[in-house]
């Protein structure tokens, strides 16, 4: 008698040998009972989606009330946005009558804003300048220790206070 | 099952929590099965099978209820299973087929498997079988389902699925002809 052999050529009588095995196979898998788990299971499964609820709650409320807080702000920028822009347009009304207004108009916004950017920029050197001089009168440990405690809690944050070989 | 799964999950997208409580007794037995063969552990199949049904509770907003529910619930199984089988120092390989070269069946296959195979020895195959051989035979013969739905739950190509269960089928074909029929680990 031919071997079967899955790859190679095989007479007719081999290949319903071999369809008769894998057959015999499937039948035998889909005859194979069922396990029941241990006493209880069901319960336990319920018992844990309980116990999940009322955090999953608490994050909704909190998700919530971050969302409120938010929007509240939004709020608030838009009106004090309109509030400005109403002001501008209404100081500058008599602008836009004149011939090539529009033109001069953008031209003031321009010049107010590089106004505002440079009191912006001198505001940041100045804080900058004064955290400079504070720094220079402290000892470098003090500035080393700071430096580490920073370095720790952005590690420990990043983490979660967990072991690399456990995040894996 | 008095209330079809697609109630059931209607029920518990409704906020009736209660009404999950059907989905794990329909299916209980079976993800427990199927985490029993593929890790062989009790404690750690009923771990995986209980994190499957949590998850699925969690997950249930995201069921297309267009589609069939046990492929979906049998993938979050097959997730829970093979990141249990991970954790047990496993290595299961998931984008790389590891397809070990099978002996010729030979001439004894027909003749060692009379007319029946007992479901003894098919489990001692099915546990002898690296994971994702046995798992794709137990998802289409067991649980019925077609490679589209394997291939749903398992997160693999329809095309894949195919391979492992030719190449499963294969290789229990090999053992029934060697007569090594051995249990690696716990028989569940």
């Amino acid at each position: 008698m031919q071997p079967f052999r899955a790859g190679g050529r095989n007479t007719r009588e081999d290949d319903m040998k071999a369809d008769n095995t894998d057959k015999l196979i499937d039948r035998a898998i889909a005859g194979l009972p069922y396990r029941r788990p241990s006493a209880g299971f069901r319960a336990r499964v319920m018992a844990e989606i309980a116990a999940q609820a009322p955090a999953e709650a608490g994050f909704g409320w909190v998700m919530k009330a971050f969302g409120l807080i938010e929007a509240a702000w939004a709020g608030a920028l838009v009106l004090l946005s309109a509030g400005f822009v109403y002001r501008v347009l209404s100081e500058n009304a008599d602008l836009f009558a004149q011939p090539g207004g529009t033109v001069q108009f953008l031209k003031l916004m321009a010049a107010r804003g590089a106004m505002l950017t440079a009191k912006l920029y001198a505001g940041l050197s100045l804080v900058s300048d004064l955290a400079y001089a504070v720094l220079n009168l402290l000892p470098p440990l003090y500035e080393i220790a700071a430096a580490a405690l920073v370095a720790a809690g952005i590690i420990k944050a990043v983490s979660g206070g967990r072991l690399a070989a456990q995040r894996i | 099952m008095a209330e079809t799964e697609i109630e059931l999950v209607g029920r518990c997208l409704g906020g009736d929590n209660s009404a999950f409580a059907g989905i794990v007794e329909a299916y209980q037995d079976r993800i427990y099965s199927f985490a029993l063969r593929l890790l062989k552990n009790e404690s750690r199949a009923e771990d995986a099978a209980q994190e499957t049904f949590v998850k699925a509770f969690r997950s249930l907003s995201s069921y297309n209820t267009a589609q069939a529910f046990a492929p979906w619930l049998f993938r979050i199984a097959h997730n829970a299973c093979m990141d249990a089988l991970r954790a047990g120092g496993r290595t299961v390989s998931m984008d790389t087929e590891d397809f070990p070269d099978l002996p010729d069946s030979g001439p004894g296959v027909a003749e060692s498997v009379s007319d029946s195979i007992d479901s003894e020895r098919i489990e001692a195959l099915l546990a002898s079988l690296p994971p994702i051989y046995s798992e794709a035979l137990l998802l289409q013969y067991r649980e019925d389902m077609g490679p589209a739905e394997i291939a749903r739950a398992t997160g693999v190509p329809e095309g894949t699925v195919k391979a492992r269960l030719f190449r499963g089928r294969e290789m229990i074909k090999a053992k029934l002809a060697a007569g090594n029929a051995t249990v690696q680990g716990r028989r569940p």
